[in-house]
């Protein structure tokens, strides 16, 4: 697979640095407001919807304290990333069912012209895989830390 | 979730949603996400509830418009239509907005949504 640049698939818009949703459904509902506000999503209970749902096919937790909440909906316009960080961790019912400290919303559109939504999708699960890269993710207060950390 | 009763329109754009979920659980799958079985049978069943939902010809359409093209609802955006990239006369463009009434593009038939 070619090698996917991730960083312009993010906006300092939806960068949270401290999430204030306590639960996993209330981090989906944040950060689906967060595109909203950042005018990335007309809809939101469409997306949310969508992304509920795919939380039921199996959680989106991967493990190690990061989840990758995703789906193609028509309600978005183009492939996007939204960051969220918790410092106490959520119960994502993950598959090594430790807390998701590092959550990443991925919504693309139900078609785009370069088909970019699976190789972000699997670039980003790659960069994650990282255990040192992981960790660093942890202490990101800052867009530009996030963004550099992203880079290298 | 709002408590407002959902528009024809909406349910038609969850369930393309829906179905393209259930047509990309295997590419999901490889990139190393959980799925599950059971979540799939639960799809399935979602599927059938929303679709009780949608009026008869509304849901004929879709299936008609699914198997001409890929996807049957198309947004809109700068009043162009992306199924086929022709500009929609403002007779449309004026009443879509609000999503209260299906329409559909004059040039290609998919079911419009606008994104902004
Ligand atoms: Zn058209």
């Amino acid at each position: 697979m070619e090698k996917v640049e991730l960083v312009s698939y993010f906006n300092e818009s939806l960068f949270i640095p401290a999430l204030r949703a306590k639960t996993k459904d209330g981090v989906l509902e944040e950060l689906v407001d967060c595109f909203v506000e950042a005018k990335f999503l007309r809809n939101p209970a469409i997306a949310l919807e969508m992304v509920h749902r795919r939380e039921q096919l199996g959680s989106t937790g991967i493990g190690h304290g990061i989840a990758i909440p995703h789906g193609r909906t028509t309600a978005a316009p183009e492939v996007m990333i939204a960051f969220g960080l918790s410092k106490n961790g959520i119960d994502w019912q993950a598959m090594d069912n430790k807390p998701v400290h590092l959550v990443f919303m991925v919504l693309a559109p139900p078609q785009e012209l370069n088909n970019r939504y699976l190789p972000v999708l699997g670039r980003l699960v790659e960069v994650l895989s990282e255990p040192h890269h992981r960790e660093k993710f942890h202490s990101v207060t800052t867009y530009s830390d996030f963004i550099n950390l992203l880079k290298s | 979730m709002s408590g407002k009763i959902k528009t024809q329109i909406e349910f038609l754009v969850a369930l393309q949603d829906l179905d393209i979920m259930i047509k990309e659980i295997e590419e999901v799958k490889e990139l190393g996400f959980e799925v599950n079985g059971e979540g799939s049978a639960a799809l399935i069943s979602a599927r059938e509830e929303l679709v009780q939902k949608i009026k008869k010809p509304m849901l004929a359409a879709y299936e008609r418009l699914r198997n001409r093209y890929k996807r049957a609802i198309v947004p809109v955006k700068d009043d162009n239509c992306l199924g086929c990239f022709m500009k929609l006369p403002t007779s449309i463009t004026a009443h879509g907005r609000t999503d209260k009434e299906v329409l559909v593009c004059e040039n290609c038939g998919r079911i419009l949504y606008w994104l902004s």
